[in-house]
């Protein structure tokens, strides 16, 4: 790429730089066309947007997978013992109470 | 279950952060122990998964998380709601993690410093990547499903300190700005730079290591135009 493209546009490491304001819709427009006119002329910037991109939207694939109920009944019972939820003093009676034989 | 209240829904962040909850967590008896046990509900995966993100083992996790709801409960008086009643919360579990993992570094050392010289460094970068990832799956796995997005998770252990937590915070977490500079007590602009310079370290690790594996798969490829 010629030295007026960079000129013209940007050089790419202020285009990497620009980056989080375009994500946000922040570029002023003057600045989102040079910006616009860098990306369709570097590959390299292009794939460097599309990892910022992947980067800035890790929430998306961040791999979650619900705890065990275990775990959460392990913490609930935890508050109990320390008197935070207290005992399940509303809880529906058993229909059929144990211990009986 | 214990606590479990089947015949009430499970409260999702927006409801916990209104007043209208606040109330009945400060409220006495039955009512401030059911809506606290309800808002551990809402709350406990999203919180554990904060927390194993960044500490190795599960038990140390779950521990800690009940440390986190123990305080919430001493400190709900005080909160009056100043922010969001989760932001708070994942400020103090931000707290106690960080309390974790310095004492766990000063323990390192301790023992570092009495084997020294016994452990590479390259075997210590696995062994923490190791502990981060495997709440969700295993290195290996996370790389077949996506090198790119295995890649990045990697690259968040690389990132220096306080951009690492600003990441964390914003990007997988998804708080807002200024959310992540309460918890952290910086400007909103200071997050600002830090989660560029985040994502900016992250994208260079990544491609770094992309041009690593082209380069060992195309050993001899000489003559390609490299543009720069
Ligand atoms: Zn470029």
């Amino acid at each position: 790429m010629s030295g007026l493209f960079y000129k013209v546009t940007y050089p790419c490491d202020k285009v990497r730089d620009f980056m989080y304001d375009y994500l946000d819709g922040n570029l002023p427009t003057v600045t989102a066309i040079r910006f616009h006119l860098h990306l369709n002329g570097c590959a390299q910037c292009r794939e460097y947007l599309f990892l910022y991109k992947k980067a800035a939207n890790a929430k998306e694939f961040r791999k979650e997978h619900p705890a065990p109920d275990a775990l959460l009944a392990s913490t609930l019972g935890f508050l109990e013992k320390e008197g935070v939820t207290g005992p399940e003093d509303d809880a529906p009676e058993e229909p059929f109470p144990k211990g009986n034989p | 279950m214990s606590g479990m209240k089947p015949s009430q829904s499970i409260p999702d962040f927006e409801e916990i952060n209104s007043p209208e909850f606040l109330e009945m967590l400060l409220a006495k008896g039955p009512t401030g122990q059911r809506a606290f046990a309800r808002m551990v509900q809402g709350t406990h995966d999203r919180f554990l998964g904060f927390i194993r993100r960044q500490l190795p083992s599960q038990e140390e996790c779950l521990e800690v998380l009940q440390e986190v709801y123990l305080a919430v409960h001493k400190g709900l008086p005080g909160f009056a709601g100043k922010s969001k009643l989760t932001t708070w919360i994942y400020s103090l579990a931000h707290h106690k993690i960080c309390d974790r993992i310095a004492d766990r570094d000063r323990g390192h050392k301790e023992l570092t410093e009495s084997r020294e010289g016994s452990r590479s460094t390259e075997n210590a970068g696995t062994d923490r990547w190791s502990g981060i990832t495997s709440w969700d799956a295993p290195p290996d796995r996370l790389m077949a499903r996506n090198a790119v997005e295995g890649l990045i998770g990697k690259a968040v252990e690389a990132l220096p300190g306080p951009a690492r937590e600003v990441y964390r915070l914003r990007d997988l977490e998804g708080l807002s700005g200024e959310e992540a500079a309460e918890i952290l007590g910086i400007t909103p602009e200071n997050v600002r730079v830090q989660l560029h310079r985040a994502r900016r370290q992250i994208v260079d690790w990544v491609q770094e290591k992309m041009a690593g594996v082209r380069n060992a798969k195309e050993p001899q490829a000489g003559g390609r135009g490299s543009e720069t």
